[in-house]
């Protein structure tokens, strides 16, 4: 199974944007970034999920520090016909 | 009559943070091709819509468990454009929890058939679903905890995956590839603890071309 990265950045003032920026089939990267996304973004929502919801906190408050993350959230049997480079090593990102 | 023919898979559990998310997914090439996607989210959302490759998709159901503080739904999409396109999901408002996606396409598909679904049952949660000949089933079921097995039919495992968005979901769970023999079918999910739904839905196969219920019968030696 393709493991497809996102990088996520903010859009406008409280939203996520998700562009494909690459794929890898390497769990040890997998981890690597979805590790990092935990600590980071993926942290910053679960500790303000009902205010986020409620729009009492922007997602923009994040981003002030933070320009990008990245995350690997979606498998995929195929990518044909996707330009995405595959990653083999973290640094590429 | 064929069963459907199994084709590209795509799972997503990202949080949105939007009132929409795109997803990109390959549509075989064949004929008589369909799309599915079934989907679950924290119900103080709803779905309000899916295109593929720009094509509205026929909502199935959408349905509020309560219970389990979750919104599951089911789009699909007869003949979609093939190829890698975008299947886009709207939402009611922002959502900031994970959204559990699995989109699988079919080829040599008649469509969608029978739909059932039960909400919140002590494990093991067993239901029916009566389907046509060489049809093939979905199930789908969320959780509190960690779910354990989804049998097409009860008695036989089948592969899934798990999605933890504020629930366990458990999702792309399908029929072996030769589908169902026409009838009644039972299908089970079992949780390690706790109420688990169980939503399963038909594929069907293609219709015989040849009309085999009356009439003459001509045997090619």
């Amino acid at each position: 199974m393709i493991t497809i990265i996102s990088k996520i950045e903010l859009e406008g003032t409280d939203n996520l944007k998700y562009t494909d920026v690459g794929y890898t089939e390497d769990v040890s990267i997998i981890n690597q970034i979805n590790e990092s996304y935990d600590s980071t973004l993926g942290k910053f929502i679960g500790e303000n999920r009902t205010k986020l919801t409620l729009g009492e906190v922007s997602i923009s408050e994040f981003f002030a520090t933070t320009e990008y993350v990245n995350e690997a959230a979606t498998q995929t049997d195929s990518i044909d016909g996707l330009s995405l480079i595959e990653i083999t090593n973290i640094n590429q990102l | 009559m064929a069963s459907p023919t199994k084709g590209n898979t795509t799972n997503s559990s990202a949080t949105p943070g939007a009132s929409s998310k795109n997803y990109t997914h390959n549509q075989n090439t064949g004929d008589d091709g369909l799309i599915v996607v079934q989907l679950s989210m924290t119900n103080n959302r709803n779905f309000t819509g899916a295109t593929y490759g720009g094509q509205a998709m026929t909502q199935l159901y959408q349905i509020n468990r309560g219970g389990l503080g979750q919104k599951m739904a089911f789009y699909y999409l007869e003949n979609p454009p093939t190829g890698s396109n975008t299947l886009t999901l709207s939402f009611s408002a922002s959502v900031w929890n994970g959204v559990s996606v699995h989109i699988r396409s079919f080829t040599d598909s008649g469509g969608i058939g029978a739909s059932n679904r039960t909400g919140g049952q002590s494990s093991p949660h067993s239901g029916d679903i009566t389907v046509e000949e060489d049809s093939l089933i979905m199930i789908t079921s969320c959780c509190v905890n960690v779910i354990l097995t989804q049998q097409i039919p009860t008695g036989t495992n089948r592969t899934f995956t798990t999605h933890n968005v504020n629930r366990q979901v458990a999702t792309g769970a399908i029929s072996a590839n030769g589908g169902h023999s026409a009838g009644t079918i039972n299908v089970r999910a079992t949780s390690a603890s706790g109420n688990l739904t169980l939503d399963r839905t038909e594929i069907k196969g293609l219709g015989s071309s040849v009309d085999t219920t009356g009439g003459d019968f001509f045997a090619i030696m």
